[in-house]
């Protein structure tokens, strides 16, 4: 249960770190650290299992490209359908953790 | 979820697995690089850089890892490891592999073969139309009837929609090659319509051609138009010299075809029945009729219809039409094999039982023996639905081994039953393996494989490990040590009542080889001479011609006697005689006594080596200018003249001329040796017109016996006869056919050869059980002495004498077989007696039998306990005790 709702977190980061523009996985493990203020560091071990399985579920794509290092990387960049899905995770989310707040707050 | 894009990526992950694996490389890689060169730029050397960004990616295999875990088809791959880790664990038990393979494959395998032949020969309808509305018609069930009566039948029933007659018939044919004598029928020309089978070519006969005078058409079976014509396909409108008539060919009938079914089921021409005046015969019984229900009409109205119409005619002819039956074709067809093919059914069924309940032990064994292995994948985090796909597909493993090894055995099986089944079985050419029955079988068994081997999967994944790893592979032996007992004990059981009915058989079949036939069969050949259509079929050329060839064949150096006679016994066919006997009151039409009617030629006894019990052979002054004399058997001369001297005692046959009992003869077995004997009456062929001088087909062979001279305690082979008399009968008269040359020794072994197949079939699957109930008490006891190794060793230790610890194991065994053999010995009583009807000279509860075979399970049982007992006294007490 808990792998799953972790799981699920980090799906829902990453797409929302490529929301902006394609980036490679490096990148996106350093996104996700800034933007989550150094609460999340996914380390490769979870970070490449969730972004290939998300390209398989269509919601990414990869293509190999130059990093600003000059180096060959491979970049990600959402889908149609996966701006769609973020957008609704989002939502998800935000349904989710007001309610489970309010749950928090009474009693 | 978006289907499409996964589908294509399962394809992708699957068939280009390395493709995908070396871009997974490369960005780990590349993750690698950007992390070195980001560590590089924050101040560290290129060393320290590297070593940093490969600790914070925490070990490429494993991110590999995760990444293939997260792939769709993961679980596939997964799949495919277990089947590697399952095959390997097969392999490294492979007394254990080989044994559940076995018992696999005998179970399916020997089921789909019996079943095959059983579902072909018995439950497949006739190759007919509709034939299960097709009967035959006759007096008691199954004999011939005269013509005048079918015709009345014919005419005068209201219940079928076709009557049709068929009629033996042995015609030579004749021409440029050797003079062929191959069985043939006379059919009315409604038959081949009424069966609804089709020609391959040309067509069947008209009702013109049921006409004498324009019946000179045939129709060739499959074989003799490869055989004869080499399959020409222009044969139609060709002529066959037939008994020296010439015969137009009208058509051929397709391979599978076979008619008669149940009676000269090896015809293979076909030509049509023109009765003529012998439409008003009503004594010459020599036809078959068959008949066609009319529709909506039952079996039970077409009796009542078929009594009544011969009630009538017996009143108007007495004596004719007793004992009318309509039976079903099909029972005619199978019904002497019904009950030895249903009594395979059950014993195969009981092998397959009994496989089944070994799989399903050696199963549980397995588990056991494995529990603690399991329990330290569990420990290990191995998932429960990962240990139970685990075990399931080591079973499924060995069910597709098992199957496919069973498939197998099945065909050659089949084949094996195919070649070496006797004529006796009926429609055995179109046996074919069964796909269907091979699909049950395979499924029932590799259920069982699955179900046996889930099941402790199920439990020991279920398990405390604490409790596990404390108990080691004690914590298994209470419920399943049971389970596994029952099903040990079942296979005792149902191997035993197997082995009786295979002792019963094997007994019936020795008694039938002691049965005394009455004659001297070592040394005696055996062949019909065919005169129809040759020169010296006339009158007045055959007699001399019979004695020429007798008196040649006498005079060859190996041979010690010959003789002839119309019908050689057991072989040849059986006429009855009906006569009266003199001072007894004339017998009511169809009332009179009747006996075997034999023709024969002076000496015939002598060849035969039949020993005359009182009086005189015949001889040459026995001719028709003498007093008329018969040989009658001891089988007629107890029954006729019981308690009286039947030398001088006189009979008479339809002219009334009184006819002298000469001589008594010894009994002579007929073509069922288990049947009683019948009466039996000898003619001097010189006192027979019929054979002399009619010319009627029927009366124009005669068969020769000749004895090989052999010398005492020296294999005889009579077949080295046949040339040097084909040699003499040719150069006589060339066309004169030599049909059925047979052995007399090998005529008793084909009597026999049903019971001997049963013997055979039946022997094998009591072996077969009997194997598998052994393994099956050799894996528990094993298995017990495995588990007790500890106790065992400590009392080893103690001092304990080996003596006892084998009486300990062995002892534990046997309480499970003779409990076994008790309630085999309970369903043994209960199930021979539906096989009494296959046994001769042998109660279907004979003690020795019984006695025997439990004697012989007990004795396997006790050896496949001792071999582990026998280990268990051989443990190191230092190791038993460390080996937990």
């Amino acid at each position: 249960m808990a792998h799953n709702l972790l799981q699920g977190t980090l799906d829902l980061l990453v797409l929302k770190s490529l929301a902006l523009g394609e980036m490679h996985g490096l990148g996106i493990s350093r996104r996700i650290e800034q933007i989550t203020k150094g609460a999340f560091k996914p380390q490769p071990g979870s970070l490449f299992p969730a972004l290939h399985r998300l390209e398989e579920q269509g919601w990414l794509t990869s293509s190999w490209g130059e990093s600003e290092a000059k180096r060959r990387a491979k970049y990600y960049r959402l889908t149609r359908t996966g701006r769609r899905q973020l957008e609704q995770e989002v939502n998800e989310w935000n349904r989710i953790s007001a309610a489970i707040g309010l749950a928090l707050r009474t009693s | 979820m978006i289907w499409p894009p996964r589908a294509s990526y399962l394809f992708r992950n699957i068939l280009y697995r390395g493709s995908v694996e070396r871009e997974l490389d490369a960005e780990l890689r590349a993750y690698v690089d950007l992390l070195t060169a980001d560590g590089i730029r924050a101040g560290l050397s290129p060393q320290e850089a590297r070593r940093a960004a490969l600790l914070e990616t925490g070990g490429a295999d494993q991110v590999k890892e995760e990444v293939r875990d997260a792939r769709t088809g993961a679980s596939v791959d997964l799949v495919g490891r277990d089947i590697k880790y399952g095959w390997r664990s097969l392999r490294r038990n492979p007394g254990f592999t080989f044994a559940a393979v076995l018992a696999l494959a005998l179970g399916i395998g020997a089921t789909t073969a019996i079943v095959s032949v059983v579902d072909s020969v018995l439950l497949r309808p006739l190759a007919y139309a509709d034939p299960d509305r097709l009967v035959v018609l006759s007096h008691g069930g199954g004999g011939s009837v005269a013509p005048a009566n079918f015709a009345d039948w014919r005419a005068q029933s209201r219940a079928f929609s076709d009557v049709a007659a068929a009629e033996y018939w042995t015609p030579t044919v004749s021409g440029s090659d050797v003079p062929e004598s191959v069985t043939a029928l006379h059919l009315t020309s409604r038959m081949l319509p009424m069966l609804g089978v089709r020609p391959l070519l040309g067509r069947f006969f008209t009702d013109d051609e049921d006409q004498p005078g324009h019946d000179a058409v045939v129709l060739l079976g499959y074989g003799l138009w490869q055989r004869r014509f080499a399959g020409d396909a222009n044969v139609v409108g060709r002529q066959l010299s037939l008994d020296g008539r010439e015969y137009t060919i009208v058509g051929v009938m397709p391979r599978e075809f076979q008619f008669a079914p149940f009676w000269t089921t090896h015809a293979e021409l076909w030509a049509p029945l023109a009765l003529g005046p012998r439409l008003a015969d009503r004594r010459g019984s020599s036809l078959r009729i068959f008949a066609r229900l009319r529709p909506g009409i039952s079996i039970a109205q077409a009796r009542v219809d078929i009594r009544a119409v011969a009630a009538r005619l017996e009143r108007q002819f007495p004596g004719s039409n007793r004992n009318v039956t309509v039976v079903p074709l099909m029972d005619l067809v199978v019904g002497d094999v019904r009950t030895p093919l249903v009594t395979l059914l059950i014993a195969v069924g009981l092998v397959l039982l009994i496989s089944c309940a070994n799989v399903a032990h050696m199963l549980l064994a397995r588990a056991a023996a494995r529990y603690r292995e399991i329990a330290v994948r569990c420990a290990l985090g191995a998932s429960r639905g990962r240990v139970i796909r685990q075990l399931l597909i080591e079973s499924l493993i060995l069910a597709i081994i098992g199957g496919a090894a069973g498939l197998v055995l099945a065909y050659w099986g089949v084949r094996a039953l195919v070649a070496r089944s006797p004529a006796f079985l009926p429609r055995v050419t179109t046996v074919s393996l069964d796909g269907r029955v091979l699909v049950v079988t395979a499924l029932l068994t590799c259920l069982t494989a699955v179900v046996f081997g889930l099941l402790p999967a199920i439990r020991a994944s279920a398990i405390d490990l604490a409790q596990a790893f404390k108990q080691g592979d004690r914590g298994s032996a209470g419920a399943r040590g049971r389970l596994r007992s029952i099903l040990v004990g079942s296979e005792v059981t149902l191997a035993l009542v197997l082995l009786v009915a295979a002792g019963l058989l094997a007994r019936s079949f020795v008694a039938l080889r002691r049965v005394d036939a009455g004659f001297e069969p070592r040394g005696v050949m055996t062949m019909t001479l065919s005169l129809a259509g040759t020169g010296v079929a006339e009158p007045g050329l055959r007699t001399p011609f019979y004695r020429e060839v007798l008196e040649r064949v006498r005079s060859l150096p190996n041979v010690s006697a010959a003789g002839m006679i119309n019908h050689v016994p057991i072989v040849g066919d059986n006429w009855g005689i009906p006569f009266s006997v003199q001072g007894r009151p004339k017998p009511r039409p169809g009332e009179s006594p009747s006996a075997l009617y034999r023709v024969v030629f002076p000496g015939y006894f002598a060849a035969m080596g039949i020993p005359l019990r009182r009086g005189r052979d015949f001889t040459d002054a026995d001719n028709e200018n003498a007093p008329r004399v018969v040989v009658v058997n001891e089988q007629m001369a107890r029954t006729i003249w019981p308690g009286v001297d039947p030398i001088g005692q006189r009979i008479a046959f339809d002219d009334s001329t009184w006819v002298t009992v000469v001589g008594v003869s010894k009994n002579v077995v007929g073509p069922a040796v288990a049947a009683p004997p019948e009466n039996e009456l000898y003619l001097p062929y010189y006192q027979d017109a019929g054979y002399r001088r009619d010319a009627k087909k029927h009366r124009t062979y005669f068969s020769l016996v000749a004895r090989a001279r052999c010398s005492v305690g020296q294999a005889c082979d009579a077949t080295t006869l046949l040339a040097p008399i084909t040699g003499i009968v040719h150069s006589i008269d060339r066309n004169v056919a030599i049909a059925d040359p047979v052995a007399m020794t090998q005529a008793l072994d084909s009597s026999t050869a049903d019971t001997r197949l049963y013997v055979i079939l039946l022997g094998v699957f009591a072996a077969i059980a009997l194997t598998l109930a052994a393994v099956g008490i050799f894996g528990l006891m094993h298995y017990l002495v495995a588990q007790r190794m500890r106790e065992i060793g400590i009392r080893m230790a103690l001092g304990a004498d080996p003596g006892r610890v084998v009486r300990l194991v062995v002892g534990e065994g046997m309480r499970l077989a003779v409990a076994g053999a008790a309630a085999g010995i309970a369903g043994a009583l209960l199930l021979t007696r539906f096989i009494s009807r296959l046994l001769y000279g042998v109660g279907a509860t004979d003690l020795t039998t019984f006695a025997a075979t439990a004697g012989l399970l007990l004795g396997v049982a006790a050896l496949a306990s001792w071999i582990p007992a026998r280990r268990a006294t051989r443990i190191d007490p230092l190791r038993a005790l460390r080996s937990d």
